[in-house]
C-alpha cells in the first residue's frame, strides 16, 4: 500500500483523537456523576432549611397566641394568622421533597397529626384564642388551658420529629459527600492519564510527518527562495518518492527548467535577436503565452519602430527644413513689420495734418457759412434794390410815353405850320398872279409876294428840318421806349433771377451750414482717427517686438529641430541593432 | 430869291409870266394869264357817268368846278401817290377848271425867246398841247388849247 502525505498526517492526528475521545467520554461521566451529586447534596438542604422554617412557623404562630392572649388585641393575631396560613404549603412541600425517602415519609405522617391534626398544635392555640376573644373570662379560660401543658408536649413533640428528621439529612448529606469526592478524584486521575498518553502518541506523530515531509518541503522551498531571488541554476533533487512531495520536486525542476528556457529567451530578446519563438508549456501557460504574445508583439513593435523611425527621421529632416524657412520667414515678417511700423508712423502724422487740415476746413466752413447768411442779407438788399430799379424803370417808361405822345403833338404842331407854310406859299404865287396880271403896277406886289413866298419856302424848310428832328427824336423816344420796355423786362427778369438767386444762396447757406457742420464732424472724426491710429501705432511697435521675438524663437525652433533629426537619426541606428 | 426882284423885269411883250408846278416828277408851266388862283385840293366830290381824267367836282368860294387829273389826261403813268395835291384853277373862253398838281413851285417870268417850240422826246398827247419847252426841261403848257379841246367839250354836254 502507499502512503501518501495525507493518509500519513491523518493516521498521526486520528491516533491523539481517539485518545482525546476516550478522556473526554470519562471526563463526561464524571462530571454527571458529580453534578449528580451536587443535586443531592442540594436536595438535603433544601430539605433541612424546610424543616427549619416549619418549625420557625410553629414558633410564630405560638408567639402571636400567646401576644394574643397577653393583650387580647388583635394586632398581635398578625403572626398567628400568617403562620397558619404558611403552615399548610411547607408541610406539603416537604412531602414532595421527601418522596424518595420512606424512614422520611413515615416520620412526616406523626408529624402531620402534631401540627394539624384535632389534637394538634393549631387546634389548642385556636382554642385558647377562641377562649381569650371573650374579653372578661376568656384570659382566665385560655390560661387555664395552657396550664394543662397540652400545647407544651405538643411542641415537644414537634420538635423531637424535625429533631430526627435533620439527623437522617445530616446523614444522607455525608454519605454524598463522600461519593462526590470519590468521584472526582477518578476523574482526575483518568484525565491526567490519558493527557499523558495522548502527548506521547502526538509527539510520535509529529516527529515522524516532520521528518518524512517538512525537511523534503524545506530543500524545496529554500530552492524556490532562491528562484524567487532570481537564481534559476538550482537543481532539484528528485528522489523518486511517489507521494505528493516528490510530485512538487519534479514539478519544480520543471517549472525551473521552463523558467531557464524563458530567461534565456529573455536574454536573447535583451540582446536584440527577436527571432526566437516560444512554445507555450500549456494553454494555461500563462508566462509562456504572454512571452510568445510579448516577443510577437516586440517583433510588430520593433518593425513599427523602425518604421516610425524612418519617418521620424524624415520628418524630423522636413522640420528642420521647414523650421529653417519659417526663421527665414520670421526674419522676413520681421522685416515687413519693420517697414510697417514706420509706415503706420507715416500715417499717423498723415492723420496728424489730416486731423489739423479738417479743423482748418472745419473754421473755414464756419467762416463761409457766416459769409453764406451775409450773402443772403445782401441778397435781400440786391432783391430790394432791383424792385425799387424796377420803379424807377416804370417811371422813365411813363415819361418816354408822355415824351412820345408830346412828339406827337410836336409833329402835329409842325404839320400844321407846314400846311401854314404851304398855305402862305399859295397864297404868295395867288400874291404873285394876281401881280402879274396887274402888270406893271402889281410889280411891286409880286415883289413883296415873291418875299412872302420866300418866307413861306424858308418857313417849309424850317419846318422840314423840325421834321427832320422831330423824326429823329420821335425814332430816337421809340428806340427808347423799346429799350425802356426791354430794361424793364430785363429788371423783371432780373428780379426774377434775384429772387431764384436769393433762394438759391439761401439754399445755399442751409448746404453751407450743414457743409459746415459735416466738416465740424469730419474734424471729430479726423481726431478720433488720429487717436486711432494711434493706437494702431503702438499695437505695431508691439507687433514689431513680438515679431523679434518671434524670429529668436523660430531660430531656436530650428536648434530644437535639428537636435530632433539627430535624435531621430541615433533612434533609427539603436533600432538597426534589433533582428526581426 | 431875293435877289430875283432887283433884276427889273424886261419888256412885257418879249416876256412870259409862268406858273411853275410838278406833276408826276416832272415840271410844268402855265401861263398866269389863264390862272385865276391856286389852292390846297381838298373836298373831291366824285362824279359818275364821266371820262377818266375828270376826277369829280370841288366847292371854291362858292363855284362848282371840275377837276381834271393832267396824268390821265396825258396818259401818262401812274407812278405812286403824289406828296401833296393842289389845284390850279384856270379860265379862259367862259371855261373854268381845276387842274390837279403835285406841288406849286412858284411864278417866275421867261423870255420868250428861250421857250423851244418843239421837242423831239415829247410824243403822243402831250405834243397837241405843248406851247413848248425851256432850257431847264420846264415844260410849258398851251392851256388855251387844253380848253379848247373838244374831250373837254363833250364833257360839258354830258355835264348838262
Amino acid at each position: 500500500m502507499k502512503w501518501n502525505v495525507g493518509m500519513k498526517i491523518g493516521t498521526g492526528f486520528g491516533l491523539a483523537l481517539a485518545i482525546l475521545a476516550i478522556i473526554g467520554v470519562v471526563a463526561y461521566q464524571s462530571i454527571a456523576k458529580l453534578t449528580d451529586t451536587a443535586d443531592w447534596v442540594a436536595h438535603s438542604h433544601q430539605v433541612m432549611e424546610t424543616l427549619e422554617s416549619v418549625l420557625s412557623t410553629m414558633n410564630d404562630a405560638e408567639t402571636g397566641q400567646r401576644g394574643y392572649l397577653l393583650t387580647g388585641e388583635d394586632d398581635y393575631l398578625a403572626p398567628y394568622t400568617a403562620a397558619q396560613r404558611a403552615i399548610d404549603g411547607q408541610v406539603k412541600t416537604l412531602r414532595e421533597l421527601t418522596q424518595d425517602n420512606p424512614s422520611q415519609q413515615r416520620r412526616l405522617d406523626v408529624l402531620e397529626p402534631l401540627i394539624s391534626g384535632k389534637d394538634g398544635k393549631f387546634a389548642e392555640l385556636l382554642e385558647t384564642i377562641d377562649l381569650r376573644k371573650d374579653k372578661t373570662k376568656g384570659f382566665e379560660a385560655a390560661l387555664a388551658v395552657i396550664r394543662t401543658n397540652k400545647g407544651k408536649n405538643t411542641m415537644d413533640d414537634i420538635r423531637k420529629v424535625i429533631d430526627e428528621m435533620k439527623n437522617e439529612e445530616t446523614t444522607l448529606l455525608k454519605k454524598r459527600s463522600d461519593e462526590a469526592t470519590a468521584t472526582a478524584r477518578n476523574a482526575s486521575l483518568t484525565i491526567i492519564a490519558g493527557t499523558l498518553v495522548a502527548l506521547v502518541v502526538m509527539a510520535l506523530a509529529g516527529f515522524v510527518i516532520t521528518r518524512n515531509i517538512a525537511n523534503p518541503l524545506r530543500e524545496i522551498t529554500a530552492t524556490a527562495d532562491r528562484m524567487a531571488s532570481g537564481d534559476l541554476s538550482v537543481a532539484v533533487t528528485t528522489d523518486h518518492r511517489e507521494d505528493e512531495v516528490g510530485v512538487l520536486a519534479r514539478t519544480f525542476s520543471r517549472m525551473a527548467s521552463s523558467l531557464r528556457e524563458m530567461a534565456e529567451v529573455a536574454g536573447k530578446i535583451a540582446g536584440g535577436d527577436l527571432r526566437t519563438t516560444v512554445k507555450p508549456q500549456s494553454s494555461n501557460d500563462l508566462l509562456g503565452n504572454a512571452f510568445a504574445r510579448m516577443t510577437e508583439n516586440l517583433r510588430e513593435q520593433t518593425r513599427q519602430l523602425v518604421e516610425g523611425a524612418n519617418v521620424l527621421g524624415s520628418s524630423a529632416s522636413e522640420i528642420v527644413a521647414s523650421t529653417t524657412q519659417l526663421a527665414s520667414s520670421a526674419s522676413e515678417s520681421a522685416a515687413a513689420v519693420s517697414e510697417t511700423t514706420t509706415t503706420v508712423e507715416e500715417v499717423r502724422q498723415t492723420a496728424q495734418a489730416a486731423s489739423q487740415k479738417a479743423k482748418a476746413v472745419a473754421d473755414n466752413a464756419q467762416k463761409a457759412a457766416q459769409i453764406s447768411q451775409s450773402g443772403r442779407k445782401s441778397t435781400d438788399e440786391v432783391v430790394a434794390g432791383t424792385g425799387r430799379i424796377r420803379q424807377q424803370m416804370e417811371a422813365i417808361a411813363a415819361s418816354m410815353v408822355r415824351l412820345s405822345e408830346q412828339s406827337q403833338t410836336i409833329g402835329q404842331i409842325v404839320a400844321t405850320v407846314e400846311d401854314l407854310a404851304s398855305q402862305s406859299n399859295l397864297l404868295a404865287v395867288n400874291a404873285a398872279i394876281e401881280a402879274a396880271k396887274a402888270g406893271e403896277h402889281g410889280k411891286g406886289f409880286g415883289v413883296v409876294a415873291q418875299e412872302v413866298k420866300s418866307l413861306a419856302e424858308q418857313s417849309r424848310q424850317a419846318t422840314n428840318q423840325v421834321r427832320t428832328i422831330l423824326s429823329d427824336i420821335q425814332k430816337a423816344t421809340g428806340a427808347a421806349v423799346l429799350a425802356t420796355e426791354q430794361g424793364s423786362k430785363a429788371v423783371e427778369a432780373g428780379a426774377k433771377q434775384t429772387e431764384a438767386a436769393g433762394e438759391s444762396i439761401q439754399t445755399l447757406a442751409g448746404s453751407v451750414t450743414e457743409a459746415a457742420q459735416a466738416a465740424t464732424q469730419i474734424a471729430a472724426s479726423s481726431q478720433q482717427q488720429l487717436v486711432g491710429v494711434d493706437q494702431v501705432a503702438g499695437a505695431m511697435e508691439n507687433i514689431k517686438q513680438a515679431s523679434t521675438q518671434n524670429v529668436a524663437s523660430a531660430k531656436q525652433l530650428e536648434v530644437a529641430a535639428r537636435n530632433l533629426s539627430e535624435l531621430g537619426q541615433r533612434l533609427k541606428q539603436i533600432i538597426q541593432h534589433y533582428k526581426i | 430869291m431875293l435877289a430875283r426882284p432887283l433884276n427889273p423885269p424886261t419888256q412885257s411883250q418879249g416876256k412870259l409870266e409862268l406858273l411853275e408846278f410838278r406833276l408826276a416828277q416832272e415840271s410844268y408851266a402855265l401861263e398866269t394869264r389863264f390862272v385865276r388862283e391856286v389852292s390846297i385840293f381838298k373836298e373831291l366830290t366824285p362824279l359818275p357817268c364821266c371820262p377818266p381824267f375828270v376826277l369829280g367836282i370841288v366847292n371854291v368860294r362858292g363855284r362848282i368846278l371840275p377837276v381834271i387829273d393832267l396824268k390821265k389826261f396825258f396818259d401818262l403813268p401812274e407812278k405812286g401817290l403824289a406828296d401833296l395835291h393842289h389845284i390850279i384853277l384856270v379860265g379862259g373862253n367862259d371855261l373854268e377848271m381845276g387842274i390837279l398838281a403835285d406841288i406849286i413851285v412858284g411864278v417866275r417870268s421867261i423870255p420868250a425867246t428861250d421857250l423851244q417850240s418843239s421837242l423831239p422826246t415829247l410824243t403822243g398827247v402831250r405834243s397837241d398841247y405843248l406851247k413848248g419847252v425851256t432850257a431847264g426841261r420846264l415844260v410849258v403848257l398851251d392851256l388855251a388849247r387844253i380848253l379848247a379841246d373838244p374831250k373837254i367839250i363833250v364833257h360839258e354836254e354830258v355835264e348838262t
